[in-house]
């Protein structure tokens, strides 16, 4: 993984020297609580219901096991002993003191860790396919090139008062393991013309409010005019982006305004002024950088292992946890393991600092010190031996890390909602819970599939619920929490938003009704579909049906 | 970047100007002021950005609602200076302004790039680096001189020196020309000729250079060792140590380049003085070390600079008022500074050079 060198080191410690000195002018009255919000935004800092919130970068997932212990120490030192991942794949501390987060800040600088632009309306961080570099379909892996667009987008001059925030996912395979059709800008590696690397560049993306599918608009960006080409969509964004209503900011209302292909007209003319030679790459730097991301020294090892393939056999248990949890390797004799952050009853993505520091030790002994964060709030030890995953699997089995639900129905994805979010207009945590509770039957999952179902507090999507294949939405109807259902939604290479059911349904009756519309799946799908495939070959109609017959009946 | 009270007379348009009525005022205008309507509205940087892209060279300044703290994106996107409010505090702006010591991004201006930076050759020590630019710039002229210092390639982190003495106009009309942002460290003694300070005001003013910081002595070191401002009597070495010596340490931190305007004519320690030398592992940068003293009355004069108002006085090397003297006919030109003592630096140009300080 990228490990800082001195420019780096240099440019965190200035940057906490920025906000100490933002903070005493806001102390002393220089700035109002309205200028300072910003500030204080694009180092991650929120205010929240109850306490201040730090919202910490995971750049691209990645992190290795002295920095998951230091997260441990910050849960420890600072909160109250634990964390909670995010759709972005950042991780939030919810109770810090405002005093203490310029210590905060220094301890995470210590591991090459800052919280440089997780919030406020810059450009993001950016996320990628949680198994780059592991993944057997990849054409080339994405780390590299996100790392590229952290440093270039890092303190941009041009771009840290956009008209709203702006979010790139880059991914390196045709198979979409990073929703980057829901993104402002989502990068596709693909082959150029020349063999070289090219990216496909879909625009326009984005949930919220008012959710819009990515658009593309260059098929083949030689990576080389990569740089150039984000600065002239950001550009023409910054210019021509509305700023007059909060709600119609991103970049997606105006891609929909003006139209693909104006606003493919329009940044063609703002890269025709770019200084082309000083946004290019240079190739010594690139080089560099993607030294720190080849593959680690794996053994040459037979494509199984008899002591793996004996526990398989012999424990049911860990045989489930390998058919949910355990992913392919495109080293033979090596797996990815996914760490399911969703036990039954827990709330989506949180971990305390012991399970920190146990997937720390994990990390560092079996997976080349690595371990990452997924978009779906999970985490992903990526390079373990299979001879090993049994010996991870009883480590985490024994510190409640051994949910086998990965990408199963009670992988939930979900924001903090009204629990702490100031924006929410209902809690999402009692509602995964009470779905986790109902779903809880390992073989039920199994036997469903795979099935993604996000909810999200408010309108504003943070648990991603228009592209769930379900998806939950909390609203407020006259002071009371409804929840608004929608099918069919999907975040990945076939992308399309959910459909609305119908009327929305106090939090009592969501689990309950989640899982009619499964059941209805389970008698309707044909041989080996899945969830989504069923929803898309018959529409939303026999789930709407199967959610509100009984209630319709009863009324 | 130019901090300015008030922006000259001009074009005054606000941010949200369509970009082609922005475009055709930059063609019929030499300066224009882009006026901010609300902080958060980052059009200002791109609108710049985009000038300077389609090559408009005249003056560009960002007014109405800004904040220091972005200051330091204005200039990078192109602008010039800034119009602050009316009794703004500019050192928060300053402060902002130098927060960082490198960027990732190319933009306008000279900020050291990281992505160059890392591929430069490797760190040659000062010595080395001194040899080879003397060899490599033996018969080059000050502005060239000061251009292969300043080049981004080179990966220096340079300031200038100036006293805004007698001869002080020559260095900073050449950096005038060449990066008039680069930073100029002034040493307010506190010492100095009410004359100097209304200088160091015309002369910055009228060269456009925006980067002049005034470096003044510690307050609380001067209470302890001058609390009556007298240790010049008895303790030149001692005075100028507290006044310059250790207040330019600390104005210099940070910067591993520093460009002077020290002359070999000037007295018999600088005879042999080399355009470029090593001091104390800094690099030290002398464009007009082989200039003569015709050379810099024909240089201010052919320019029409504004004078050090003591040089028609009598005083042709000017410090601080206590210890410089105006000089007779025949004597030496720092003849007049430190007067009577076997001083004859004050010890801010190193060890090297001055052993006697």
């Amino acid at each position: 993984m990228y490990r800082y060198d001195e420019f780096d080191a240099a440019l965190v410690r200035e940057r906490i020297a920025e906000f100490s000195d933002q903070v005493n002018r806001r102390s002393s009255g220089e700035l109002t609580e309205d200028e300072f919000k910003p500030l204080r935004l694009m180092n991650g800092v929120y205010l929240q219901l109850h306490a201040y919130m730090a919202r910490i970068a995971v750049p691209y997932g990645v992190m290795n096991s002295r920095q998951m212990r230091q997260l441990a120490h910050v849960a420890r030192t600072y909160d109250k002993g634990y964390g909670h991942f995010t759709t972005r794949t950042n991780i939030q501390f919810n109770w810090p003191a405002l005093q203490d987060l310029p210590a905060i800040l220094s301890d995470l600088a210590d591991v090459e860790m800052h919280a440089i632009q997780t919030s406020g309306n810059c450009i993001r961080n950016v996320t990628t396919d949680v198994f780059a570099g592991v993944a057997t379909d990849e054409i080339e892996d994405p780390r590299p090139w996100c790392e590229i667009i952290r440093q270039w987008s890092t303190i941009h001059p041009e771009f840290s008062f956009l008209p709203r925030k702006f979010k790139i996912a880059v991914i390196g395979a045709a198979k979409d393991r990073a929703a980057i059709r829901t993104h402002d800008v989502g990068l596709q590696i693909v082959c150029g013309e020349d063999g070289e690397t090219a990216f496909r560049v879909f625009v326009g993306g984005g949930q919220g409010r008012l959710p819009h599918i990515a658009q593309e608009i260059a098929s083949a960006v030689p990576g080389q005019s990569l740089l150039a080409y984000l600065t002239a969509i950001l550009r023409a964004y910054n210019l021509l982006g509305r700023r007059d209503n909060i709600h119609k900011a991103r970049i997606k209302i105006l891609v929909a305004a003006v139209g693909i292909d104006a606003f493919r007209e329009e940044v063609e003319r703002q890269y025709e002024i770019l200084r082309l030679e000083d946004l290019r790459i240079p190739e010594a730097e690139l080089a560099r950088i993607q030294a720190y991301f080849t593959p680690p020294p794996f053994a040459d090892l037979p494509a199984t292992s008899p002591a793996y393939d004996a526990a398989r056999r012999l424990n049911a248990e860990f045989a489930r946890f390998i058919r949910s949890n355990l992913r392919e390797h495109k080293q033979a004799g090596y797996g990815a393991i996914i760490i399911s952050l969703k036990p039954v009853d827990g709330v989506p993505g949180d971990i305390t600092a012991d399970q920190m520091e146990v997937v720390a030790d994990l990390a560092e002994r079996f997976s080349f010190d690595e371990v990452r964060a997924s978009y779906e709030q999970n985490l992903v030890l990526p390079h373990v031996r299979l001879e090993d995953v049994h010996a991870v699997w009883s480590r985490l089995r024994k510190t409640g890390l051994a949910t086998a639900n990965a990408d199963l129905a009670t992988d939930i994805i979900a924001c903090p909602g009204l629990d702490y979010c100031s924006l929410a207009n209902a809690r999402s945590i009692p509602v995964a819970q009470a779905l986790s509770r109902q779903l809880a039957d390992a073989d039920l999952q199994e036997k469903l599939g795979p099935v993604r179902i996000n909810i999200s507090g408010c309108i504003n999507a943070c648990g991603h619920h228009h592209v769930g294949h379900i998806g939950v939405l909390g609203v407020d109807r006259k002071g009371e929490e409804y929840y608004q259902i929608t099918v069919g939604g999907s975040p990945d290479e076939q992308a399309a938003l959910g459909e609305i059911v119908g009327r929305s349904l106090p939090a009592e009756e969501v689990a309950p009704a989640i899982a009619r519309a499964l059941d209805r799946y389970l008698e309707i799908r044909a041989e080996g579909e899945l969830f989504i495939d069923t929803v898309r070959r018959l529409g939303a109609d026999p789930f709407r049906t199967a959610i509100y017959e009984p209630i319709d009946a009863a009324a | 970047m130019q901090l300015l009270e008030q922006a000259p007379d001009g074009v005054r348009l606000t941010v949200s100007t369509p970009a082609e009525d922005i475009r055709a005022a930059a063609a019929a205008n030499d300066s224009l002021i882009l006026e901010f309507e609300t902080f958060r509205d980052g059009r200002g940087f791109s609108l710049a950005a985009v000038l300077r892209g389609q090559g408009y060279q005249g003056r560009l300044i960002a007014a109405g609602k800004i904040l220091p703290d972005q200051v330091r994106h204005l200039r990078r996107c192109g602008f010039d200076a800034v119009e602050l409010t009316p009794g703004a505090d500019p050192a928060p702006w300053r402060r902002m302004d130098q927060v960082f010591s490198a960027a990732y991004q190319p933009a306008s201006g000279d900020d050291l790039l990281v992505w160059r930076r890392r591929h430069a050759p490797a760190a040659e020590d000062a010595v080395a680096l001194a040899a080879r630019l003397n060899a490599q710039w033996a018969d080059a002229d000050a502005d060239d001189l000061l251009r292969a210092v300043l080049d981004p390639a080179l990966g220096r982190k340079a300031v200038a020196i100036s006293s805004f003495g007698a001869e002080a106009a020559v260095l900073l009309h050449l950096i005038s020309r060449v990066q008039p942002h680069l930073p100029v460290v002034f040493l307010e003694t506190g010492q100095h000729f009410f004359q100097t300070l209304a200088y160091r005001r015309e002369l910055t003013e009228r060269l456009g250079l925006t980067e002049v910081r005034d470096v003044q002595p510690d307050a609380a070191s001067l209470a302890a060792s001058d609390p009556h401002g007298d240790l010049w009597r008895h303790a030149p070495d001692a005075c100028c140590d507290l006044r310059k010596v250790q207040p330019l340490a600390k104005g210099l931190e940070g910067f591993d380049t520093r460009i002077t305007g020290r002359k070999r004519y000037q007295n018999r320690q600088r005879a042999t003085l080399d355009p470029f030398e090593a001091i104390d592992g800094v690099l030290a940068v002398n464009p007009l070390a082989s200039w003569s003293a015709e050379q810099i009355e024909t240089w201010l004069h052919d320019h029409q600079l504004p004078r050090h108002p003591l040089v028609e006085q009598g005083y042709p090397s000017i410090g601080c008022w206590p210890c410089t003297r105006a000089v007779e006919a025949g004597e030496n030109a720092r003849d007049g500074r430190w007067s009577g003592q076997e001083k004859t630096e004050c010890g801010i140009h190193g060890r090297t050079l001055a052993p006697a300080c």
